[in-house]
């Protein structure tokens, strides 16, 4: 049984925690903005003054750098993947276990919250100035804005599950730093956060096509630039619904062996 | 105390460290094993950039591995001696940090001395790697003036790393905050001296030259080893890469001592 309003509690509490915070939100912002800083100089170096490559205009390029970075805005707002592996490591975890709703699911609401916070008062001002300012390409069709959106959402469960099922780890190993590196690496490239797949060698992008990333990042800015259009766009979410999916089970799966882990250990 | 006796109890104090973490020994690989990986993740991402494009501000793949590989360096010795310094705050705050204060030796090298962390030989592995490979690429010279001005440069880098480490935990003197300030500024801060700087606005260039001097730990360095140009800058400026790591670290100690002054003064 899902109770909707239960959840919905954490989300309203985490929004109102982020507005105490707001430190954290400045600061945020200014990391943000700084590799914002460095991915477009790098796009225009890389460029340097062609109008296109790969059949993509520098303007586009630069729009899904832009776009790119206002997303990892977005996914990097909620609860750090440090933060669950603290409570793992500590034990506090268990007080969670014993408490009537799923971890999971209380989670992903209370994200819901922060991230809702921290669109509305850093991204979406700062990048919408961005975009009034900046030569980049905006969709032309309402239908294209509503899809994006769509698909960006649909990232952002995807790279929730994902790296929640990573953050879980942590109660099978005792050290998982590792791993971590190895799990960001692969989701900041294969995803295309930085270099769109487009650009990738061949073999690498079909495999990066084979694996889940590319709906978090990859997918929701081809959309927005315009590099994906029509059919290709419901494939593509397609694509996308089956990730989440799949990853929905794993985190599911994970879970499930985890908590029974803490029930055995006895808390 | 003269200086002998200084790094005499350096050894003691971080030997005991070490074999604290020796005892983890798969935590131990697990780290390095890490730290490897994200490493050549990055340069991975150099290369499939530099796939379609051959150039970035006219630094080819090779050229910007190795100056990666300079930063790499500089910065596993600066996590070494400097690292916890961004800590500070939550020594401040548990009240663990009086203990600096009553020993009779100086508490900026007690606090430097406190923790010596032997999982960055991962970035000495990496980057060693990485300079024996591009050195055959590039076909570059080693000569004995060259060596030396590299590891003098990888000096300079660790005191102005190292420097901007101080700075910001001496922060935490006025502010009780420090470990915040390294995540938000320097961390991402420092991923822009991966690639050459040329290919940044020209006040952000300014900037990483003469306020917060980054340039100085691997661009201007490296741009002297390859011969390459600097655009805006005089030519050869990386040879006071050593000069410039001095200056900043006496800065930042100045401002440490200074911090700690009015530390003792709140009486906490």
């Amino acid at each position: 049984m899902f109770r909707f309003r239960l959840y919905w509690t954490f989300t309203k509490k985490a929004f109102l925690r982020s507005a105490v915070y707001r430190f954290d939100v400045w600061s945020r912002l200014g990391s943000n903005l700084i590799f914002l800083l460095m991915w477009g100089s790098i796009w225009t170096a890389l460029y340097a003054g062609r109008e296109e490559a790969g059949g993509v205009s520098f303007e586009s390029m630069l729009t899904y750098i832009v776009v790119s970075q206002f997303l990892s805005g977005v996914n990097g707002a909620g609860t750090p993947l440090w933060e669950i592996q603290e409570k793992v490591r500590t034990g506090d975890i268990s007080l969670e276990l014993m408490r009537p709703f799923d971890v999971p699911l209380r989670y992903l609401f209370a994200d819901f919250g922060s991230v809702a916070f921290y669109i509305l008062t850093a991204l979406l001002p700062l990048y919408t100035v961005m975009f009034i300012f900046m030569d980049l390409t905006l969709p032309s069709s309402w239908e294209t804005w509503a899809l994006f959106i769509v698909s960006a959402f649909i990232g952002f469960l995807i790279r929730y599950c994902i790296e929640m099922s990573f953050g879980l780890l942590s109660f099978f190993l005792v050290e998982t730093g590792g791993i971590v590196d190895v799990f960001y690496f692969a989701m900041s490239l294969l995803s295309g956060s930085v270099i769109p797949l487009w650009f990738f060698p061949g073999w690498l992008e079909k495999m990066a096509l084979y694996l889940p990333f590319q709906g978090i990042y990859y997918i929701p800015n081809a959309i927005f630039i315009g590099k994906i259009s029509g059919a290709e766009i419901l494939l593509s979410l397609g694509v996308q619904l089956f990730w989440a999916a799949a990853s929905y089970l794993l985190l599911r799966f994970v879970w499930n062996r985890a908590s029974q882990k803490v029930v055995v250990q006895g808390g | 105390m003269s200086v002998l006796k200084y790094f005499d109890l350096y050894f003691k104090l971080i030997s005991a460290g070490v074999r604290a973490q020796l005892q983890y020994r798969f935590a131990f690989v697990m780290r390095i094993v890490g730290l490897i990986t994200s490493y050549t993740g990055t340069a991975a991402t150099m290369w499939i950039m530099l796939y379609q494009f051959q150039e970035l501000g006219s630094w080819t793949f090779y050229e910007m591995l190795f100056l990666f590989a300079v930063a790499v360096l500089s910065w596993g010795f600066c996590i070494i001696l400097f690292f916890h310094f961004r800590g500070l705050d939550t020594y401040i705050l548990n009240g663990t940090f009086d203990r600096f204060l009553v020993r009779p030796i100086n508490p900026f090298f007690h606090f430097m001395a406190m923790k010596f962390d032997v999982a960055s030989f991962g970035q000495f592995i990496f980057s060693i790697g990485i300079f024996i490979w591009v050195s055959f690429e590039l076909h570059l010279d080693w000569t004995v003036g060259k060596s030396l001005f590299l590891l003098l440069s990888v000096v300079g880098g660790i005191l102005i790393q190292g420097g901007l480490l101080v700075m910001i935990s001496a922060l935490a003197f006025w502010t009780t905050k420090s470990e915040q300030f390294y995540w938000v500024a320097m961390f991402p801060a420092r991923n822009l001296t991966n690639y050459p700087l040329v290919i940044y606005p020209k006040a952000v260039q300014w900037f990483t030259a003469f306020v917060v001097p980054f340039g100085f730990v691997n661009y201007f360095p490296a741009a002297v080893l390859l011969e390459k140009e600097t655009p805006f800058f005089p030519e050869n400026i990386g040879y006071f890469s050593p000069l410039v790591g001095i200056v900043f670290f006496a800065v930042a100690y100045y401002i440490w001592m200074l911090g700690l002054k009015r530390y003792k003064s709140t009486g906490s």
